[in-house]
């Protein structure tokens, strides 16, 4: 089967930066007038609700938080992730599957279940983990929070009654799980200390080493203008008409 | 192994399924058997989301649908029907895995992935196929005044079978009803036709469990 499309994915550790630097690609490539789409964990407009309901009442149980954020996934994949890359665009996904197996691993899901759940995502043609030291991820997530949340520190699988110690042994788990993918060659480790600028070089060393977007069409200059013209505030009375 | 007994009831809409549910319980509560009832969409967690947003849960993908099912009855199982099964309740399911399954399988969704959704949840200890013909359920549906409220996604309308409302309802029921009978005979479910009456019928289902709940009733009238 002739695979279309681009899939590329960041992973890592809650404060690892990998979003910011998500982000910063999907604008470099958008700046290269390349179609390119962006798409968050746990985002999808339908899903979302029933899964916030879950955390607030701490209803979820490792079992159902595994199935909601894979239902969150699979619309995500079929509205946004698959279409893209049918039509041969590079879609950016800030987390993957292999959160799934990193979190829902910690939570004692087996990774056969996990994996079976997930057997309809493609492995993606880069995965970029971002690797920090876990005691800075930890105090750039917890600097300035009087508390955690209640999944976010893993709370419900009653490791420890104190939060920030809870949460610590769930990033250990989860850092070991990732370490694992990145042992396996499933996903590429990053060095991702240093600065916004200095990691999003390296970054762009790796896709670089990594994917080849010559083949993707770029969009018409004509339409990308329209585009950005429409989604500016382009004063129009202080147009002139320019020369 | 529990001490209680999970009792599934399996069907189309219309079949009876409901009204079947409602009297086995109340005859095993009559003979000293506490009762609890389950069933699609009514968990805490995602029954809200997919009773009200029926219109957008029918607009979604295959996939995402079966998740959705799949979380809601886990979350049912998991937040209270183990416990009920180990302390000795019969526990009975409007629907279990079979219909989320087969209505998604007739859609082209892949029915072993499906399946592995469910691979943990407790296996019933009997699985009762309530059936009978598309027309039948048709004419229910039209002596109840509910034809208008017949919606698109539960006469197949999506598949394109045909343009009109009821003869792709005819169409639709069809090919449930032989996916479900054979499924329903792949599991070794007891398959019962509701063309009789509602009491001939429960009869039927009554005799079809006796072998798994006859050490736990009590006799109503004790002489």
């Amino acid at each position: 089967m002739s695979k279309s499309g681009i899939l590329i994915a960041v992973e890592g550790m809650d404060g690892s930066g990998k979003s910011t630097q998500a982000k910063l690609l999907y604008h470099w490539l958008r700046a290269k007038g390349l179609p390119v789409y962006h798409t968050e964990w746990n985002s999808s407009k339908i899903v979302k609700a029933a899964t916030k309901l879950g955390k607030q009442n701490k209803r979820l149980l490792p079992m159902t938080f595994h199935l909601i954020h894979a239902a969150d996934f699979a619309d995500r994949w079929a509205k946004q992730i698959e279409p893209v890359l049918k039509i041969g665009g590079i879609v950016i996904c800030d987390r993957y599957k292999y959160t799934a197996m990193a979190r829902d691993g910690s939570r004692e899901v087996s990774l056969e279940t996990i994996e079976q759940t997930y057997s309809f995502a493609r492995e993606p043609d880069l995965t970029i983990y971002f690797d920090v030291p876990g005691e800075i991820g930890y105090e750039r997530i917890t600097k300035g929070r009087p508390s955690l949340k209640y999944y976010e520190a893993g709370m419900d699988m009653g490791w420890s009654d104190d939060p920030f110690e809870s949460y610590r042994i769930f990033q250990s788990k989860v850092s070991e799980i990732y370490s694992q993918l990145v042992k396996d060659g499933r996903i590429i480790r990053l060095d991702a200390t240093g600065s916004v600028p200095e990691v999003q070089k390296r970054m762009r060393v790796l896709f670089n080493d990594n994917i080849d977007i010559s083949e993707i069409t770029v969009i018409d200059h004509a339409d990308r203008l329209a585009q950005n013209l429409s989604q500016s505030d382009f004063d129009w009375l202080s147009y002139t008409g320019g020369n | 192994m529990y001490q209680g007994k999970l009792i599934v009831i399996e069907g189309p809409d219309q079949v009876g399924r409901s009204l079947h549910t409602k009297l086995l319980s109340a005859r095993l509560e009559a003979h000293g058997v506490a009762t609890f009832t389950i069933g699609l969409a009514r968990s805490t967690l995602m029954g809200e989301l997919l009773k009200s947003h029926t219109h957008h849960i029918h607009q979604l993908n295959w996939r995402t649908r079966a998740l959705l099912y799949a979380t809601d009855l886990h979350d049912q199982i998991q937040n209270g029907i183990e416990p009920l099964l180990e302390a000795g309740f019969v526990v009975i399911s409007d629907r279990y895995d079979m219909t989320p399954k087969i209505r998604e399988s007739v859609r082209g969704g892949d029915s072993d992935w499906i399946e592995s959704l469910y691979s943990e949840i407790p296996k019933p200890d009997s699985v009762i196929l309530l059936h009978c013909g598309p027309r039948r359920l048709l004419n229910r549906i039209m002596f109840g005044e509910k034809l208008e409220s017949l919606n698109n996604f539960e006469s197949g309308m999506d598949m394109g079978i045909s343009t009109s409302i009821t003869s792709s309802f005819l169409k639709y029921q069809k090919l449930l009803r032989d996916e479900f009978t054979k499924a329903g005979k792949d599991i070794g479910a007891t398959l019962i036709p509701t063309r009789d009456s509602v009491e001939v019928v429960h009869n039927k289902i009554w005799e079809s469990i006796q072998p798994i709940i006859g050490d736990l009733i009590q006799p109503i009238n004790d002489s």
